[in-house]
């Protein structure tokens, strides 16, 4: 199976720098400075547009989402969401930036990027897309995929992966992710000419693998392990927390009955009135004030959402290393096995089994010339394993050495990513501590003066 | 306002009991009526407990026997009950040291009840006695039967119907412990109830159920005759004081339904919050075991979740065990005040239908029968200890109400100051900068 390394022909020159931060991040691209060795230039003329290109400073951002109607593949009229992608590029002089690109793109064709990128960059751990339909919803969350708020959150994912790809070293310089941004009609086309598809390895081959491989790079195993406990531990987070979420709500929102028959209540009263119906307005406050600390919180749900999808990306490259390093453990194997052919036929002995030994067995002994011929062709077998094999092994080791580079790469991302997150997890429950604080405050005073 | 009673006598009918003449003014005290700057009016109408020890500051002796007497040698001690300042008061009660007792027959539990005073009705300036719950009843009972026209404060329910409840476990018995102390202080702080003689006994017999066989009734005339007050009859009008109170108290009791089943819900919520949290915390615990860097950070917001929920599991126990039970006191009392209304609605019933009788006669007697008197002073009576009483309610009400809403207002200001003290201390946690492993 053909290995598809990093190819030039799919990169634009030159590489820009450091990894970005949120959105509305900035790109830049540093004019002569090669990150990770950039290949030969690419001819023609359109590669000089391109260096200018990314010789500016590049902006880009998912800024509206709009719903459309249209017909399908089978020509029936079905409902859907555009998203538009704006770029600009900011003049380093003056800071203004320009709008240099702007088209309308929906989620599968963010998907198709997506395959595309796993099929050609397959020792890198290519950021994941926001979930296609909404997962780990607490009741009050909508799990329709129109809803106002889950396309809003949307946007943000897909911006955010826009953003992930456009800071990777490595698929920022993607000709087919520069044309995502800039060529609306006709992208379809042109990534699937790419034959994208018939080069992904089979599942069914990728899975065989898994189970048959001897010798797998020992940190890959790790890495892969780690991969699936993370998706694990991060589901079952983000189950429990939809139920906390739930429940909090439920406790918050109990809270306005309150308000109600505060209210009531000060009507029959002289003195106790007034301090009960201000009190009862303060209790009415405290339920409503659950609807945004909810909704700040999805925020971080959807933080822990991304790297719940990186988990899987990452395993992703365990696998295509357990693959090759099988195929290159078959190659090897059957190389060998060629070669023990070849020595029997030498030297006359049968030591291992095979349809020529049997048919000799039956139909009588095959004549020199016969068996010169057979030598021949094994011999030019070996010949093409043995560099097969060789080509197998420098493949294999690029691979290992690329991928590894890019999971430290990740690993540092995600400690980054994850931390922040936590913080402003913690925040936000700060947040809420000090609005229950003041909210009771208020009451207490209201009481008080009952 | 319906039509009064045909050809009233002066002091019936709907007025206002401030503009009543007490059945018994004399010169004396007549002075002391209507003036708003002394004490109401109506606190000068208690009842006496008994005919025994009855002082009068004029030195007579109580006017008649038909009417019921008004012990004014009380004036002094009225005028203390509104000192709350505890300087001027005389009598200490307290419900402490609950114990549990395992007999043969049964298993219970006794509190002991110590009561300082310098009143004379007590023979000692201190008394140590045990009770139990039954005890309790009994006294409640027999207050209701001497002082019908009084509102009696009322007991912690007797069963505990939620099934799960264990009636020996702490929280149960210091709940019912605090509402005992209260019951009584209730009685200690009324002018008249705390004079009652079975009060008395019950602060200081040694064996209350020698005192309790004998079946001494020691009821007033006023207890004595309203308990056999027949409730045959149909009430014309209530006073627009009692239809009132009565409409208030419907109501009352209505608005403080709804707030304990709300509380309920909030405290089911917040148990089912907290069962969600404790399986919360620990996940974060499980991710801190994979990572490296992040192990610390995680490890940090594990235990942090982890005090949330303990917080959060004393807010409800704190509802549970201090909010709820004086919500349902408050409905138990509205509900026994109801019931004192009633039967000052059928005294007034019986009263009028007297009346009536009487004038209906045709006899040209202007002289009142003497047991149609003997109704209005009965009337006259209760509306004033019931008006008294409800005033008094009406400004402990108010008391208690605020101290639990701001109780219940602080218990959450606590909560949340200490999650949010949990959260703070985990920020510079989370934000080091880790070694590079």
């Amino acid at each position: 199976m053909e290995q598809l390394s990093p190819d030039p022909e799919r990169q634009l020159q030159p590489a820009p720098q450091e990894p970005l931060g949120g959105p509305d991040a900035v790109l830049e691209a540093a004019a002569g400075e090669e990150a990770e060795g950039a290949g030969p230039q690419d001819s023609g003329g359109d590669a000089m547009a391109e260096n200018n290109f990314w010789l500016k400073k590049i902006e880009i951002s998912v800024s509206e989402a709009e719903k459309r109607t249209g017909r399908n593949a089978m020509n029936m009229q079905e409902t859907y969401t555009a998203y538009l992608i704006e770029t600009r590029s900011v003049e380093h002089a003056d800071g203004q930036s320009v709008l240099t690109d702007s088209l309308w793109r929906r989620y599968s064709e963010f998907e198709l990027l997506r395959n595309y990128l796993l099929v050609y960059y397959p020792h890198i751990v290519v950021p994941p897309l926001p979930e296609k339909r909404a997962e780990f919803v607490w009741h009050k969350l909508s799990a329709d995929n129109m809803d106002p708020d889950f396309v809003e959150r949307r946007r943000i994912g897909l911006e955010n992966f826009l953003l992930r790809v456009a800071s990777h070293p490595i698929l920022c310089r993607d000709k087919i992710f520069y044309l995502f941004l800039t060529q609306e009609g006709n992208w379809k086309e042109t990534v699937n000419e790419t034959g994208f598809q018939l080069k992904a390895d089979s599942r069914l081959k990728a899975l065989n693998a898994t189970f048959r491989v001897k010798n797998p790079d020992k940190r890959f195993t790790e890495i892969k392990h780690y991969s699936d406990e993370l998706q694990s531990v991060i589901s079952h987070l983000l189950r429990v927390r939809a139920r906390v979420a739930d429940r909090l709500y439920g406790v918050y929102k109990v809270h306005g009955n309150y308000g109600r028959v505060f209210s009531e209540w000060s009507a029959i009263e002289k003195e106790m009135g007034d301090g009960l119906q201000s009190a009862g307005h303060h209790m009415d406050v405290y339920a409503s004030s659950i609807d945004d600390i909810l909704e700040d919180e999805e925020h971080y749900a959807d933080q822990l959402k991304e790297y719940l999808f990186y988990a899987e990306a990452l395993r992703a490259v365990c696998r295509k290393h357990e693959l090759m390093q099988y195929d290159l453990e078959m190659a090897a194997q059957d190389l060998a096995s060629k070669k023990q052919q070849c020595e029997e036929l030498a030297t006359g002995t049968v030591r291992t089994f095979s349809l020529k030994g049997m048919t000799t067995k039956l139909f009588g002994q095959e004549t020199p010339e016969q068996r010169e011929a057979r030598i021949k062709v094994l011999e030019e077998q070996i010949n093409e394993g043995e560099q097969q094999l060789k080509s197998k092994n420098l493949e294999g080791r690029e691979f290992v050495k690329n991928a590894w580079a890019d999971i430290e790469r990740f690993k540092d991302q995600k400690n980054r990513d994850l931390k922040e997150a936590l913080i402003s997890y913690a925040v936000m429950q700060i947040s809420m501590c000090k609005k229950g604080i003041q909210v009771w405050t208020n009451a207490k005073e209201c009481f008080s003066k009952m | 306002m319906a039509g009064g009673p045909p050809k009233a006598l002066p002091s019936t009918g709907p007025h206002s009991l401030r503009d009543m003449p007490h059945p018994l003014a004399g010169s004396s005290s007549e002075e002391a009526m209507g003036g708003d700057s002394t004490p109401s009016p109506d606190l000068l109408m208690a009842r006496s407990f008994g005919d025994k020890d009855l002082i009068l500051p004029n030195g007579g002796t109580p006017a008649g026997t038909s009417s019921p007497a008004s012990s004014s040698s009380l004036l002094n001690r009225l005028q203390l009950d509104d000192d709350a300042d505890g300087e001027t008061r005389d009598l200490f009660v307290t419900v402490d040291d609950p114990k549990k007792h395992v007999c043969t027959m049964e298993t219970y539990i006794t509190y002991r009840i110590t009561t300082k005073s310098t009143r004379v009705e007590f023979d000692l300036p201190e008394y140590s006695v045990r009770r139990r719950y039954q005890d309790f009843d009994w006294l409640r009972n027999k207050l209701e039967e001497s002082q019908p026209t009084h509102l009696i404060p009322p007991l912690p329910e007797k069963f505990v119907v939620k099934g799960v409840v264990d009636r020996f476990s702490e929280e149960f018995v210091e709940t019912r412990r605090k509402a005992l102390d209260k019951f009584l202080k209730r009685i200690t702080d009324h002018p008249v109830l705390s004079f009652n003689e079975h009060f008395n006994v019950f602060l200081t017999a040694k064996d209350l159920n020698a005192y309790k066989k004998q079946g001494i009734a020691l009821l007033t005339r006023v207890g004595e005759s309203v308990k056999h007050v027949t409730g045959g009859y149909k009430l014309r009008s209530r006073p627009l004081e009692f239809a009132a109170i009565g409409d208030y108290l419907d109501t009352f009791a209505l608005k403080l339904g709804t707030i304990d089943r709300i509380a309920q819900r909030i405290i089911k919520e917040e148990i089912e919050y907290l069962v969600e949290l404790r399986e919360y915390g620990p996940v974060y615990s499980t991710w801190s075991a994979l990572e490296g860097e992040l192990a610390e950070p995680l490890e940090g917001v594990s235990a942090c979740i982890g005090n949330c929920s303990t917080a959060l599991e004393e807010l409800t126990e704190d509802m549970t065990e201090d909010f709820l039970p004086v919500l349902r006191e408050y409905i138990l009392y509205s509900d026994s005040m109801k019931s004192v209304l009633k039967k000052r609605d059928q005294v007034q019933a019986e009263y009028e239908a007297k009346l009536e009788a009487v004038a209906l006669r045709k006899e040209e007697r202007p002289k009142v029968p003497a047991d149609v008197e003997k109704c209005q002073d009965r009337m006259e009576c209760f509306n004033a200890d019931l008006k008294a009483d409800m005033e008094r309610w009406q400004n402990n009400k108010r008391q208690d109400f605020r101290q639990l809403l701001m109780g219940l207002a602080d218990k959450n200001i606590q909560y949340y100051e200490k999650c949010l003290m949990a959260w703070e201390s985990i920020i510079p946690l989370l934000q080091e900068k880790q070694e590079a492993k």
